[in-house]
């Protein structure tokens, strides 16, 4: 399944990059890219656990950069 | 501005004045670093905050870190006033740098504005205001005056013009009326239409072209890719060689603590790329922006780079050169009368879409009974082969003629020529011709004069043809009848003879030259509006028809690639040229601040250049 969130005050381009990276590194994730510019994130990860790592995405960019929310 | 970005103006405000009262107060000692300290806090509170909070993430090396360190360092060697303006001159350039990419993104988004709210479904003699994602094909909707064309679908009733500027930046309306098929995304101007969807909405135009341009800066450039690894490494390089001449000189070669860590700590404030890091794909973004405003989609900026270096343009001549849209203009029958000719032809040809076949079925203009025709089948690039009442009637060019050993004569007139055979028996001939776009040879004098070395021309047509095209246009070289397995050779060919730094463009209407499209460097689609193998194959669209547009596309490629150079090289120059100064002491914050957030907003705004490109195409 692939789906496109929102990133709201995301400030940074270098944390984007990095989440981006984080983000792939999830277990079951196909795909993901976090834009600066267009300011979201696509991800492209398995159905089955797609919530689960979706929770984990969220945890990713609360680390990495703590102003920037991912809009649900 | 956002309300985050007032509040950091006022913040910087108030620090700044608080910075000057500081700076005018005879204090001496711990007093006046109590001053200083009130305008640091105020500026800098968040930046040591986050620096705190991300270290104990594991973010190590990220720019609050690196500006907290070098600005408590400036204060522990007793440099004040140079620690807190350091701090609020990077609050200046962050807010900065927060408004630049706001606003590209906004007006990027504003040209790509064309995201349908609603649709008016028909039901029961009313309509219904629902999302356009809740409309299925083959219900009708009805579009207003001034509304946005939601969906793709043919028009039942109504007659109107459409303003398709925001997909193809064509300004002159479009003419539609029942049974034209509308494009999603269009304005429509004058008159009510009913229109019965075609296609669901996210296969229509308007999801494709923004997922086109969303996914755009995904596929990154070279550039991009340089900027990115060079920022990997950069950041621990220069905040390691700070740590050397902090410590270094001091403890081994008799150095003042002070004056090393004073110039350690100017290292750190240079170290942060963020003047590459964001403002080389800024420019990516906004070129590719400014390119669709003028109608062209660009798929990445890896094909911005290419499409700068074009040196050989190959073009397919139908639908490409010329309209595409064929007349018959003359039958000269042997042994059958004229309408009879034209019948066993239309016949023939009346499961083809080929623009040949259709340009015959519309000079027959009576309606095909198909159940007379039988056995079809479609020779590429030679013909159609079918049995019409029984009898085996071929109609396609020479080379159809003489694999099925049929005399022939060539025609007088140059066109492409529709030979017809009957049983084995030669019956004549049809004349087709085609008409040169009005912007095609204006397109290739645009593009000899923006340096482009080769303008090549090839086509399955017959060589008369063909050649009367070239000289008309003032093309370099022209292969005919080639077959589409020949197009892919002679690519490779050509492909073979450019230089090594030059690349290759093949542009198609993206009909039958899919291979060619994807075998060429840049593989350039037009008049795409609403074909999807299309805007599959193809790198760059153009989205209406003109081939004007391709020199266009190469200029606005040129300038984006030029100002993503400008921005690496004055970066990296004035970087490097304050770390060297700084190591040898003769740069101070002052300078090193400039090479930070002064390079970083000089370089956003170069970037923001490239938005605008569309002016100058």
């Amino acid at each position: 399944m692939k789906k496109h969130f929102k990133l709201i005050d995301l400030d940074c381009a270098n944390c984007a990059a990095k989440m981006e990276e984080a983000i792939k590194r999830i277990d079951g994730v196909n795909d993901a890219r976090v834009s600066f510019l267009s300011q979201k994130l696509t991800l492209d990860a398995d159905d089955a656990r797609f919530d689960a790592i979706l929770q984990e995405a969220v945890k990713i960019c609360k680390r990495v950069e703590p102003d920037c929310k991912i809009d649900i | 501005m956002t309300k985050k970005q007032k509040k950091t103006l006022y913040r910087i405000l108030t620090a700044a004045a608080l910075l000057i009262l500081a700076a005018l107060m005879p204090a001496q000692g711990p007093v006046r670093l109590l001053l200083f300290l009130v305008p640091y806090a105020v500026i800098g509170w968040d930046v040591l905050w986050k620096a705190v909070r991300n270290i104990a993430h594991g973010q190590v090396f990220d720019e609050n870190f690196l500006m907290a360190l070098a600005t408590i360092g400036a204060l522990a060697t007793g440099e004040y006033p140079e620690s807190v303006f350091v701090m609020l001159f990077y609050q200046v350039g962050e807010l900065f740098q927060s408004c630049a990419v706001g606003k590209s993104r906004q007006s990027i988004a504003s040209l790509m504005d064309i995201r349908p709210d609603y649709a008016n479904l028909e039901k029961d003699g009313g309509s219904d205001e629902v999302d356009p994602e809740d409309v299925a094909v083959g219900d009708v909707i009805v579009v207003k005056p001034g509304e946005r064309v939601p969906l793709d679908g043919v028009i039942l009733e109504g007659s109107s013009t459409l303003n398709t500027a925001a997909l193809t930046g064509e300004s002159l309306p479009r003419e539609v009326s029942p049974g034209t098929d509308v494009i999603s995304g269009c304005v429509n101007l004058t008159g009510l239409l009913r229109v019965q969807v075609t296609k669901a909405f996210e296969e229509s135009t308007v999801s494709r072209i923004l997922e086109l341009v969303e996914n755009a800066s995904s596929r990154k450039a070279k550039a991009e890719a340089f900027v990115t690894k060079f920022a990997r490494y950069y950041t621990p390089v220069v905040v390691i060689a700070a740590a050397a001449l902090a410590l270094i000189p001091p403890l081994f070669l008799h150095g003042a603590w002070a004056d090393w860590v004073g110039r350690a700590c100017s290292f750190l404030v240079i170290s942060c790329p963020c003047a590459l890091v964001i403002s080389v794909p800024l420019a990516f973004f906004g070129g590719i922006g400014g390119a669709s405003k003028a109608g062209v989609l660009v798929k990445g900026g890896n094909y911005m780079e290419v499409l700068a270096r074009t040196e050989i343009v190959v073009f397919d001549k139908t639908g490409t050169l010329t309209r595409g849209v064929f007349n018959v203009t003359a039958i000269h029958p042997d042994q059958y009368s004229e309408a009879d000719l034209l019948e066993l032809a239309a016949l023939a040809e009346c499961w083809s879409d080929h623009p040949i076949s259709r340009s015959i079925k519309d000079a027959y203009g009576k309606d095909i009974d198909a159940s007379r025709v039988t056995d079809v089948e479609e020779l590429s690039g030679r013909g159609v082969r079918a049995r019409v009442d029984g009898r085996l009637v071929c109609a396609g060019n020479g080379k159809l003629m003489d694999e099925i050993g049929v005399s022939w004569h060539p025609c007088h007139k140059v066109g492409t020529t529709v030979h017809v055979a009957v049983d084995g028996i030669y019956a004549g001939h049809l004349v087709i011709s085609d008409e040169i776009k009005p912007d095609a040879a204006p397109a290739i004098a645009a593009l000899k004069s923006i340096g482009v070395r080769r303008a090549v021309m090839l086509t399955g047509d017959a060589q008369a043809v063909a050649e009367d095209v070239a000289a008309q246009l003032g093309l370099d070289e022209v292969h005919a009848q080639l077959l589409p397995s020949d197009k892919v050779d002679q690519v490779e060919r050509l492909l073979k003879e450019r230089s090594s730094k030059g690349a290759l463009a093949f542009v198609g209407d993206g009909i039958n030259d899919a291979p060619v499209l994807s075998r060429a460097d840049i593989g350039i689609a037009m008049g795409a509006l609403g074909s999807d193998a299309a805007i599959e194959a193809a790198d760059v669209v153009l989205m209406d028809d003109k081939p004007s547009k391709i020199a266009a596309a190469v200029r606005i490629a040129r300038k984006t690639l030029s100002i993503v150079r400008q921005n690496i090289i004055f970066a990296l120059a004035v970087k490097f040229l304050v770390l060297i100064l700084g190591a040898l002491g003769h740069a101070n914050m002052w300078e090193a601040v400039f090479a930070d957030v002064g390079v970083a907003v000089l370089a956003i705004l170069n970037s923001m250049r490239a938005l605008h490109s569309d002016k100058d195409a």
